[in-house]
């Protein structure tokens, strides 16, 4: 590592009702956070398929968010309940392979929430970067 | 997916310096260059203006490009103006992708240019990962329906349902309220002209009730809305007025006899109005309305259902007569149960969960003593008008209100009784110092003045003699009365009685000799009774033996409190294990002590025997009242039974084994209360007149009632009161005699008493109102109606509330009662208002002489998240400040204000108007306010800001400029309408400077107060944009609908119908082949899509082979950008 601090990459899904709007207000409200995550806009986190989060894993990242809007807020009425079910699911099954389940993160955050949205993008970033780098990811070890 | 190569054009935006100030574009479409299949790339100034777009369109004909990226701002705005210029260009509008380097890049990481660069490249590379696989779509056109649902009729929704029908096009106006109108319609003055509110809103007002195309629904709430954009189904809750709207003329009638008062909350709680009310004189429409929540928690927890809050009511109006008249409508015993009930009803009084719940039967019992005193008036025999004949056996409390309803209805009814009196338990189980026979004997006897035959001293043999002598019906009410025996040796000897047997020989008139020391086992009522018998018979020692603690004694708490006062001890958690007798006579009962378990069944904590706790107690005799059984007599044969002995019965019709027979009360039960068995009486009657009628006996029973919840019932502004306390003869004057102990409320305190009753259903269904009402327009039996409207857009304009700062007690308001809102103000001012527009304080209804008003109460207030300017409280109290002033000149007022804010035209006049007119502005927000005793004045503690100085002038009158609040209900409407709300609570715009009235769903639109705090320009400025809105989607009676749904492939589906059961629109049909979604109702959130387990769903524009490529470009490439 010759010293330089690790840059976890991490993947979030936000669905475009809420959550990417949650980020636009963090953007338009100039809320500073780091560059770590990336988004991948759907129309309803209901959209996230268990095998997107682990393509993402599979591809290297080092931490996944997943985010909606707040359960009973859904632009779909119930898409993010699945959502929920899902992420569940996808974290008992992270632990049973070996890969932390913290690396994958549940957000729920409104179109009003951009001060939520960056905490959450820092925290991540901070809690990934403790965890290293990703046991999946090829050739990290160094 | 288009089988040409992909030829992908890269935009990157500077957006002026928002993205290049942070972000080195030019590094990043050099980048994009050297990425496979990008065949073109470029940085731009300004990709949205006419050259950017231009820019782009040259170069898609020059490079021939078959896809675009653009990476610039967010596209949830800017995406539709992209896409547009592609198919300017000829290119599908689909074949287009947008990057977001503003938003998510360049303001979210100012400080960290290099890696926010690095970041942008990431996003582009992820975005050719996408736009190579993306493949052009045909919108869906869908046809609109040329009308508007308009929900909210306050000046917004009226000035945008106007504009609409103005137009041409179907508006329905819906409104909750009984009146269009919103908040505008309770104002006084609007500023800053000052010109009339109602004046000028009351045309348009009425304009909307006679508009040939505006559908007015007021007292309408909006249940749920189905479709899409363009097609919308709106289902409609026409709230029922209890008065047709069309026949009431508003003459006040039924305002005047109503009875019940509530606090008016469109007087800002300033006085009361009536359950049946008009908000306003000028209400459209002008009918009345009867507030009516439900059933009250009294009246539902009453077996018999008697209407505890009617009677209650009209006792608070000295209308004794009619309040009695309402607890007959019910049950035949209003002094019987005003004594001997155990009152369930009081046990769920909302009362109780606020001071002491109202003492109900007390007040029931007042009525019937009260008629005693003055006369009752003579019984109406009713017309029997029924030929068919029943006969009742039993005439105690079930057999005699069965008789009572059946009599009611008309038919000819015969009692039978076995004794030589009628009354059941009530005449031989209840001591007389409870329940003096005349009372029951004077209830009895109005049945009978009805037409109900009773003959005592004749047993019934059989049913089969009953039918033989063409009886119809049946009803069996022969009881439970014999003890239960306990089950303990020695149980027979002499000077063990069983309860009921001492009673009733006591009741009989019969001597009973007792020894001085007398033990009763139990802890119920018989027992109770029994207890304070034995000590009216000269008993030195009674000792009341229970096995359980006293909270758990089921008798009624007053009785066991009055048993204790006349000498009766409590000896609790002991139980007899054996009767110690010589010679067959009892000397001493042998006890255990128990402690208390694990709660069983009845929910009561089991009693458990301590080991070697015996102890003996000696006593000349006891008494065991311990439960009571039915008596296997002749007439019961042949019926079906249960484990207990007690006849089997259908539990709703209450009709026996045999047909046309029916049972209740005890016989069926085992021993409960008196107004269960009455109730029993009353279900039976029904299935009776229906049996007899050849009408379904149990169709829509039981009834199903709607209980006030506790939550509707509004105790902010009820003050602590106690509870009536019922008068009882001094217990030493009891001790040999049977006279009543309680000797009723007198007529104040039972005025008093009803006077706390919360109203908990507002109306009570006295029924007085049907009697004034001349032209018949009042039914209470009418019911909510639903409807359903068709609409192509929906426009949502429901307002705001102003702050009620009872909750936190600000200022000492809801303390101090000459501290008001600003809103109650307006209605002082108000000519419609209480005062008739007179300024007057609160506490005596003088003017003030001198007014402070606090501005920013509840607004730009951190401490309970409403940090934001309510926009209209400086104009208000500069207006109210100047009318106080033009009417009272004298009047000293000061605003304390952190700032005063006159935005716009017209608005500093207003300020320079008050300032000449002498009102004093502070700068500087009051730390307290204190009441001055005596005066009740005001003084306001607070520091100016500009001189140091500390204030603390006293102030006749204190106004407070309270905030602007999101409706209660707006959060779930914004969830029946699938659309957001924001920090605040209010609704949210799909974008605050650009599209201010739209929402983030198609064909819905925002107007008015329920965006934010907004003056009446503004509002309705909201209101005709939406309906702007509105009808440029509507009026080209088509509409592209966005083409990205589910699709199925059929050969991999294996009809497990997982995407049904998750669809929240139920978009799917068909099976196998047939199995698809479609496409007008499909919303696209791709629920099913991550479902499928055989993977046969993919999403149009969001196809998994179009996500996962961009999915691992996102975890791959971070850090892999050097060189």
């Amino acid at each position: 590592m010759s010293g330089k601090r690790f840059e976890p990459s991490i993947v979030a899904f936000t669905c475009n009702w809420c959550s990417y709007g949650g980020a636009d207000l963090a953007g338009i409200s100039r809320i500073q956070y780091p560059p770590n995550s990336k988004v991948i806009r759907l129309m309803c986190s209901g959209r996230v398929d268990p095998l997107m989060t682990l393509e993402a894993f599979k591809n290297g990242a080092d931490g996944v968010i997943i985010s909606g809007c707040h359960i009973g807020d859904c632009h779909y009425s119930t898409g993010n309940y699945r959502t929920e079910v899902r992420f569940m699911a996808l974290r008992s099954a992270m632990d049973v392979i070996g890969l932390n389940p913290e690396r994958l993160r549940l957000l729920w955050a409104s179109a009003s929430e951009g001060q939520q949205w960056a905490d959450t993008m820092r925290e991540m970033a901070e809690q990934v970067r403790e965890l290293g780098p990703s046991p999946l990811k090829g050739g990290s070890k160094k | 997916m288009s089988t040409e190569e992909p030829r992908i054009g890269v935009f990157v935006c500077h957006c002026g310096l928002n993205i290049a100030g942070v972000v080195e574009c030019k590094k990043v479409a050099d980048f994009a260059a050297t990425l496979p299949d990008v065949a073109y790339s470029v940085d731009l100034l300004f990709a949205c203006s006419d050259d950017g777009q231009e820019h782009i369109k040259e170069a898609i004909h020059e490079h021939n490009l078959n896809r675009v990226i653009v990476a610039s701002c967010t596209p949830r705005t800017h995406e539709p103006v992209f896409r547009q210029c592609l198919e300017e260009a000829g290119l599908n509008p689909y074949l287009y992708d947008q990057v977001n380097l503003r938003e998510h890049v360049s303001w979210v990481h100012m400080d960290e240019k290099e890696k926010a660069t690095q970041k942008a490249l990431e996003l582009v590379a992820m975005s050719v990962e996408r736009a190579k696989r993306l493949e052009p779509l045909e919108r869906q056109i869908v046809d609109v329906i040329p009308k508007c649902a308009v929900i909210g009729a306050g000046v917004a929704g009226i000035s945008a349902a106007l504009d609409l029908a103005d137009a041409g096009f179907e508006t329905y106006l819906i409104e909750k309220r009984p009146t269009i109108g919103g908040q505008m319609a309770l104002l006084d003055k609007v500023f800053p002209q000052n010109d009339c509110a109602i004046c000028i809103l009351g045309p348009i007002m009425s304009r909307v009730g006679r508009h040939p195309r505006i559908t007015l629904l007021p007292y309408s709430e909006l249940e749920t809305v189905n479709g899409h954009v363009g097609n919308f189904r709106l289902t409609v809750r026409k709230k029922t007025r209890y008065i047709h709207p069309d026949i009431c003329n508003g003459c006040t009638d039924c305002e005047q006899v109503c009875p019940v008062s509530t606090p008016n909350s469109y007087e800002f709680w300033l006085t009361d109005r009536k359950a049946v009310y008009r908000p306003f004189p000028q209400a459209v429409p002008s009918s009345y309305t009867i507030d009516k929540k439900g059933i009250p928690a009294c009246r539902f927890s009453c077996p018999a259902h008697v209407n505890c809050q009617g009677f209650s009511t009209l006792i608070k109006e000295k209308r004794f007569s009619e309040a009695l008249d309402i607890v007959r409508n019910a049950i035949p015993f209003a002094g019987v149960l005003g004594r001997v009930c155990t009152s369930p009803c009081e046990a769920k009084c909302e009362r109780g969960a606020f001071d002491e719940s109202l003492s109900i039967r007390n007040l029931h019992r007042f009525l019937a003593d009260y008629e005693r005193e003055h006369g009752a008036t003579k019984v109406e025999k009713i017309k029997k008008d029924k030929k068919e004949k029943i006969a009742v056996v039993g005439a105690g409390p079930a057999g005699i209100a069965c008789a009572y309803d059946l009599a009611k209805l008309g038919y000819p009814v015969t009692v039978f009784e076995a004794r030589e009196e009628s009354g059941g338990l009530l005449r031989w189980g209840i001591p007389e110092y409870r329940l003096p026979r005349d009372v029951l004997r004077e209830e009895i006897s109005r049945v009978e003045g009805l037409g109900v035959k009773i003959l005592t001293g004749k047993p019934v043999k059989s049913i089969a003699s009953l039918r033989n002598r063409g009886f119809k019906a049946v009803f069996l009410a022969t009881g439970a009365p014999v003890s239960t025996k306990l089950g303990v040796e020695g149980e027979d000897a002499k000077g063990v009685f069983h309860a009921l047997d001492f009673l009733n020989q006591v009741n009989s008139g019969e001597s009973v000799d007792l020894g001085k020391k007398v033990a009763i086992i139990g802890g119920g009522n018989a027992a109770v009774d029994s207890a304070r018998v034995a000590k009216r018979l000269g008993a030195r020692t009674v000792t009341l033996i229970y096995r359980r603690s006293r909270v758990e004694m089921p008798a009624i708490p007053s009785e066991i409190e009055e048993a204790e006062k006349e000498g009766v001890n409590l000896m609790l958690l002991a139980t007899p294990i054996g009767f110690i007798m010589s010679d067959g006579v009892l000397e001493s009962i042998r006890c255990i002590k128990m402690r208390l378990g694990e709660p069983d069944a009845s929910g009561r904590r089991r009693p458990i025997p301590i080991p070697e706790s015996e102890f003996e107690v000696r006593v000349d005799n006891v008494i065991i009242a311990v439960g009571q059984m039915v008596s296997p007599t002749s007439i019961l044969k042949g019926l079906e039974v249960t484990q207990w002995d007690t006849l089997s019965v259908d539990p709703i019709t209450l009709q026996t084994s045999l047909k046309g027979v029916f049972a209740g009360g005890d016989v069926v039960s085992g021993p409960t209360t008196v107004v269960e068995a009455v109730a029993a009486g009353i279900e039976a009657a029904k299935s009776i007149d229906r049996y007899v009628r050849g009408v379904d006996l149990s169709e829509g029973r039981p009834e199903i009632l709607r209980l006030v919840p506790s939550a509707e019932v509004d105790k902010t502004r009820a003050e602590i009161a106690e509870r009536a306390v019922m008068p009882t003869i001094n217990a030493k004057l009891r001790k040999s005699n049977f006279a009543e102990v309680e000797t009723g409320l007198a007529l104040k305190t039972a005025v008093a008493e009803a006077e706390r009753c919360f109203n908990c259903a507002l109306c009570s269904e006295c029924n007085l109102c049907i009697e004034v009402c001349k032209p018949n327009a009042i039914d209470h039996s009418l019911v909510d109606e639903f409807v359903e409207l068709d609409v192509g857009t929906i426009i949502l304009a429901t307002g705001f509330k102003p702050y009620d700062p009872s909750e936190t007690r600000e200022f000492g308001y809801g303390a101090f009662k000459n501290v008001i809102t600003n809103a109650q103000l307006e209605r002082l001012t108000n000519a419609a208002g209480p005062t008739h527009g007179k300024v007057k304080r609160p506490s005596d209804g003088m003017p003030p002489k001198s007014v402070a008003f606090v501005q920013c109460v509840g607004s730009r207030d951190r401490r309970v998240n409403q940090d934001y300017c309510c926009y209209t409280g400086c104009e208000n109290s500069l207006k109210q400040a100047t009318q106080i002033k033009e009417k009272y000149p004298n009047t000293e007022i000061s605003i304390f204000a952190m700032d005063i804010r006159t935005h716009g035209l017209g608005y500093e006049g207003l300020y320079r108007r008050a300032r000449e007119m002498g009102v004093i502005i502070i700068k500087g927000r009051p730390s307290e306010i204190e009441e001055i005793p005596g005066t009740r004045s005001l003084k306001v503690l607070a520091e100016d800001l500009y001189t140091g100085e500390r204030l603390g002038t006293t102030y006749e009158l204190v106004v407070l400029a309270s905030a602007l609040l999101p409706n209660d209900d707006t959060k779930d409407l914004a969830r029946k309408l699938n659309i957001s709300t924001g920090e605040y609570g209010y609704l949210m715009e799909a974008h605050p400077k650009l599209r201010p009235v739209d929402s983030f769903r198609d064909g819905v639109f925002l107007a008015g107060a329920c965006l934010g705090p907004m003056d009446i320009p503004k509002a309705v400025a909201y209101g005709k944009a939406a309906a702007a809105g509105a009808q440029s989607l509507m009026a080209p009676g088509k509409f592209q609908v966005e083409p990205i749904y589910a699709e199925i492939d059929t050969t991999l589906c294996n009809d497990c119908d997982l995407c049904n059961d998750l669809c929240p629109y139920s978009a799917i049909t068909g099976e196998g082949d047939e199995r698809k979604v479609m496409y007008e109702i499909c919303q696209g959130c791709g629920t099913c899509a991550a479902a499928c387990p055989q993977m046969a769903i993919d999403m149009r524009h969001y196809r998994s082979e179009q996500l996962m490529p961009q999915i691992a470009a996102a975890a791959r490439i971070h850090g892999g950008m050097k060189k």
